[in-house]
């Protein structure tokens, strides 16, 4: 290979390394949210990506039929619709078990319940990727559409020696998740609600004082955590097949990037998603498929080991 | 007194293991064999991660690394050089020690969730990495004619019979290291690595020592099951149901006691595999559902798993208790093993200087010296925020200044570990209390005899004296959790002197007491005194330190605000102002 | 006058699960009342408010709120009947503005309608809040974080407004300066407030009546200047 092709192909990975870091760093803002107000590290974080990815497909193959409107868009729209869905899930499970070992509850368990905390998650998802493989079946699937097999074509570039595609189906879900993760940082930083809910997560104490329902806004944080990613799920459904086990290692991919950002910061999750995709895809270039993740893995471990307040976020207070 | 404990332990492995032996022996189908034969591998790797996870209380989410060596460990060496499982095994146990090694040394670095997720990393890490390897499917080769040499038995009866020794192996095993130290010093760090680290326990290599031998462990599981099943796959070693059963069958069982892991895995491995065989067809996840719903309904009704939850349903009020609760026939008050000889060259025992740390915009230490002479009371005062506690955390090694000098006994302490500095002859006492709850009042006090010595009976016998000294001989086999306020401080002070220190330093040791445990308290520390050992305490209650002391420094702003006979100090202006106010001397 | 009684408690004892740190104590305020708790450090002085805002539960006694039994109230409602805390240590929210931790203390107006007129009125009292108001509460000196946990306290129109020791940390001058604003805010809005202190004198010298709270009980209580001569004091603190 020349010069010029390898140029190609970065500008091939660096393109496509952005665009799946953009979905990545929807899910990692999803889980930053969950982190930063709740102090708790959930496990179960890839399992509700996992269930944004279903409830897309289903929804698709029951209405994909009746095509309401052009059929292309509908894809977006139901992963944009996994948001509110998995939310409630979200609500549920806080109000029936996550509650009983978080905030004022976990006060009076062990480590400050972080042991109740971590093994109840695990729990979690293991019975949401279990009972999805009873509920959706084991063999891959895709929620895919024409936008799928479809790119445009940058260049010819530098005398009709460099092209570079990028594919619309994940064009269109990059531009979705930035808007999203935009939409939700608004809503953080402006309204009464996002304030409560900033509040809570710096001072619970004194949020109880302002009269904040510290655990309602915990059962929000973790509704909107799980169905930002969800939202993320459904935004990759449309991208690659899957099957209901794919969430463990997601759970590491959206890990390295909340980390990288430094736990609990919504700019830096989001970043740190972002470069986890650059990341991902370009070292695709000189490694085999198969240790794509292993890179990932790794400078997971590199970050939290060396710098564990991230790179993009402020020093984390409770590391 | 001790070895009581571990001979009542082998009783019950050796009962234990006669059952299983007979119940093998009735059995005949050769899938009901199986079974008897995979849960004493998975208790095996419960107690594995029990022995790490459940004692120290740092969550290992990444057993599945050691348990996956070992299992590719053994089956490759049988595949490239025939090399039989007599062999591999025990290497498989020595390569998983080393990796348990290798990914503690950079990962303790981290507590609490930081932890858990690196650990979560290694064995996905090493999955992808088999994969990328070409072991997607690693076969062991058939060897019927050496069936003993290859562990390929036509009977499946011996099968059983391995796994079965294994799992004994491991109970002694864990049974002696709960006993020993190692199991004192885990469960202290778990239940407050602070104090822990303050009373001298090394805890990093604590730390190493427990992974090390619970790794070592998970690799021989890991050897024995990949000869069992025949083929190795990176998702069935290395996948996160591996690490996910581990500590599932520790947690139901009971976490940090000996039967429960072996407990849960033989409740859930039965139920999860004949569940499987039955409804596979139709419900593929049933097995991660089954432990799924099993760690949550511990979690929700039985938080430390069943045994614990029998226990307190059969004895109800009663309280939870680690450690082996070892008992002291008779508590000499032997002060001879607690006094210090003064250093007769040296009238000073320690000496700050031009000590400041600042937390963000507050300066918590304000370019302060002073020192301590030998053998004296010296008081620590100052209105609420003045730095006294945050003093004391420099001193001992809790935080490292930002500039300045500490010299104790003419050695240089800044950037020193805690564990060292106790170990030098400085101990402490904390503001709010931290005992180490769930252990005994003496198991509290022999975590800190055991600095200077590593002997089980020399560590008693400190205790003893200390907690003799102090008067708690009546409470001492109470939790740490029961202990009434004063209790609890003259506990913290006979854990401080277990650790035969030179200087201890107390902090707010009279504070919510009334009168009376008052007058008590200061007569265990004239006690105290009268062995030599210097004494630097932090108190509010003017009024019982001015009885107390010989010199008070008085803080103010993190800066030293004078210094003198308590006589000179309550009627400096200047003190007078910070503790009452300008207005008081206005209007007096 | 029993029926302009804004806040009583009645024997209330508590603890954090271990031993108590709060025995049989009885406290009244009036309406328009400035009141003090004096004593040394760990007498359970926090603990008392704590109790009040419902962080904790006591183990016996009531707390009467306007006519209402406020023990049966959830914590964070308690904001919402008019029982503001500005808690020992100042406890801004660190990571966001000055502007933000006053719009927090308004929580409990909804609608936000009175935000501007109130916010007019805490910059009035302290200025140094309106020149910072885009800053971020954590990079406030001591002082100035103070001013913004009393702003805070101020911004929800509080019927009581319960102050953990202002003083604590801070330079003599700068706790002077706030304690001369706090008898304004008193004086200009009539507010009933009760002051945790352990600068007795200043405690003793702004508050019409105070108590002497020592290792968990009220042993003394009365009017200042009674209890300024009283020799129990000085030696609580000083020991001499």
């Amino acid at each position: 290979m020349d010069a010029l092709q390898y140029l190609e192909n970065f500008l091939q990975s660096l393109v496509a390394g952005l665009l799946m870091g953009a979905m990545y760093g929807l899910m990692c803002v999803g889980l930053t949210i969950i982190f930063g107000v709740m102090r708790v590290i959930n496990f179960a974080q890839g399992e509700f990506m996992m269930l944004g990815m279903y409830f897309a497909y289903f929804c698709f193959a029951w209405f994909g039929s009746y095509a309401f409107f052009d059929g292309l868009w509908l894809p977006f729209l139901l992963a944009l619709l996994a948001g509110p869905a998995v939310f409630l899930v979200g609500l549920v499970l806080h109000r029936l078990l996550i509650n009983a070992v978080t905030g004022r509850q976990a006060s009076q368990l062990e480590a400050q319940g972080h042991y109740a905390q971590l093994v109840l998650t695990l729990g979690i998802a293991l019975v949401l990727q279990n009972g999805g493989l009873f509920l959706f079946g084991s063999s891959p699937v895709s929620v895919s559409n024409e936008l799928s097999y479809s790119a445009w074509e940058w260049g010819p570039m530098i005398g009709d020696r460099v092209s570079v595609f990028v594919n619309q189906a994940q064009t269109v879900s990059a531009i979705l998740a930035v808007f999203v993760v935009i939409g939700f940082g608004l809503l953080m930083a402006r309204t009464r609600l996002g304030k409560s809910l900033r509040a809570s997560a710096d001072n619970p104490d004194a949020a109880i004082y302002m009269g904040i329902n510290v655990d309602r806004a915990h059962r929000l944080a973790f509704g909107f955590g799980v169905g930002i990613t969800a939202i993320g799920g459904g935004l990759l459904a449309s991208n690659a097949p899957f099957q209901p086990y794919i969430g463990t290692e997601y759970v590491i991919i959206m890990y390295a990037g909340v980390v990288l950002g430094g736990l609990g910061s919504i700019r830096g999750a989001f970043l740190g998603g972002l470069s986890i995709g650059v990341l991902q895809q370009v070292s695709a270039i000189i490694l085999p498929n198969q240790l794509q993740n292993t890179v990932i893995f790794i400078c997971f471990l590199i970050i939290i080991l060396f710098r564990p307040q991230g790179f993009f976020g402020k020093k984390d207070r409770t590391a | 007194m001790t070895f009581t404990g571990v001979r009542k332990d082998f009783l019950h492995i050796a009962l234990f293991g006669l059952v299983y032996f007979v119940l093998a022996l009735l059995v005949s189908n050769s899938y009901y064999l199986l079974i008897m034969t995979i849960v004493p591998v998975w208790a095996v790797m419960g107690l594995s991660w029990n022995l790490f996870s459940g004692y120290s209380g740092l969550i290992s989410f990444g057993h599945a690394a050691f348990f996956g060596l070992g299992a590719y460990l053994v089956a490759l060496c049988m595949v490239v050089w025939e090399l039989n499982p007599w062999v591999t095994i025990p290497l498989a146990t020595v390569v998983g020690g080393l990796s348990g090694l290798l990914v503690g040394i950079p990962t303790f670095r981290l507590r609490g969730h930081y932890f858990a997720l690196a650990m979560l990393a290694y064995p996905l890490a090493l999955l992808y990495i088999f994969e990328w390897l070409g072991y997607q499917e690693v076969a062991l080769p058939m060897n019927r004619e050496a069936p003993l040499l290859y562990m390929q038995f036509e009977n499946p009866f011996y099968y059983v019979l391995l796994a079965l020794l294994l799992l004994l192996f491991t109970l002694v095993i864990t049974s002696l290291i709960s006993h020993s130290r190692l199991g004192m010093s885990l469960l202290a760090i778990k239940l407050d690595e602070d104090a822990a680290e303050a009373v001298g326990i090394n805890t990093l290599y604590w730390k190493l020592v427990a992974i090390t031998i619970s790794a070592a462990l998970a690799g021989a599981a890991g050897g024995f099951y990949a000869v069992v099943l025949l083929v190795v796959t990176p998702l069935a070693v290395f996948g996160m149901l591996v690490s996910a059963q581990a500590l599932i069958f520790a947690m139901f069982g009971g976490v940090g006691t000996l039967w429960g892991p072996v407990l849960g895995a033989i409740i859930l491995v039965p139920l999860s595999e004949i569940l499987y065989a039955r409804y596979a067809a139709d419900f593929p996840g049933i097995q991660g559902v089954i432990y799924g719903l099993a760690i949550i309904a511990v979690i929700l009704f039985a938080p430390q798993g069943i045994l614990w939850k029998v226990r307190s349903l059969l004895r109800p009020g009663q309280f939870r208790m680690l450690g082996s609760s070892a008992s002291v026939a008779d508590f000499t008050a032997n002060e001879s093993l607690l006094a210090v000889s003064q250093d007769a060259h040296n009238d000073t025992i320690l000496e700050v200087s031009n000590l400041s740390k600042a937390y963000g915009g507050l300066q918590a230490t304000d370019q302060l010296s002073f020192s301590v002479r030998q053998g004296e009371l010296l008081g620590i005062i100052g209105p609420n925020g003045a730095g006294k506690t945050t003093l004391f955390n420099l001193l001992n090694g809790f935080v490292r200044p930002d500039n300045g000098s500490i010299r104790f006994q003419n050695k240089a302490l800044v950037n020193l570990r805690p564990n060292r500095i106790c170990a030098m002859g400085i101990a402490r006492t904390f503001q709010v209390a931290k005992p180490f709850t769930h252990l005994s009042v003496l198991d509290n006090v022999i975590v800190g005899a055991y600095v200077h010595t590593s002997s089980r009976q020399a560590a008693g016998q400190i205790a003893s004296a200390a907690i003799a000294l102090v008067g708690l001989q009546q409470q001492c086999d109470l939790p740490g959790a029961n202990l009434t306020n004063k209790e609890l401080r003259l506990m913290e002070l006979a854990r401080a002197l277990a650790s035969r220190p030179s200087l201890i330093l107390v902090d707010e040791i009279l504070a919510g007491l009334d009168p009376e445990a008052m007058q008590e308290m200061l007569v265990v520390l004239q006690k105290v005194r009268a062995l030599g050992i210097t004494i630097v305490i932090i108190e509010h209650s003017m009024q019982a330190m001015v009885q107390l002391v010989d010199r008070f420094v008085v803080l103010d702003h993190g800066a030293l605000l004078a210094q003198g006979s308590p006589e000179d100090i309550v009627k400096n202006p200047a003190v007078i102002e910070a503790y009452l106010g300008k207005k008081w001397l206005e209007n007096a | 006058m029993p029926d302009s009684i804004l806040l009583e408690l009645a024997n209330i004892s508590a603890g954090y699960g271990g031993p108590r740190v709060l025995h049989d104590i009885n406290i009244a305020l009036s309406a328009g009342e400035f009141i003090s708790v004096i004593g040394p450090n760990g007498a359970g002085k926090s603990t008392l408010f704590k109790t009040i805002s419902g962080i904790v539960t006591p183990t016996s006694g009531s707390i009467t709120y306007k006519g209402e039994n406020l023990l049966a109230i959830e914590a964070s409602r308690r904001a919402h009947l008019g029982v503001a805390h500005v808690p020992e240590g100042r406890q801004v929210f660190g990571s966001m503005s000055v502007l933000e931790n006053l719009e927090l203390g308004a929580y409990v107006d909804k609608s936000g309608a009175d935000f501007k007129q109130t916010f007019e009125k805490i910059i009035s009292w302290f200025p140094v809040l309106g020149e910072r108001q885009q800053q971020l509460a954590g990079t406030l000196s001591g002082g100035e974080q103070q001013m913004l946990a009393i702003g805070r306290g101020l911004a929800a129109n509080p019927d009581i407004l319960m102050l953990d020791e202002p003083s604590m940390g801070l330079a003599p001058a700068i706790a002077d300066e706030i304690f001369e604003r706090l008898i304004e805010i008193h004086r200009s809005t009539g507010l009933s407030i009760i002051l945790v202190e352990q600068r007795v004198a200043e405690a003793l010298h702004f508050a019409s009546r105070a108590y002497v709270l020592e290792a968990g009980r009220i042993i003394l209580s009365g009017n200042p200047a009674e209890l300024h001569n009283d020799d129990r004091i000085r030696q609580a603190y000083l020991g001499m």
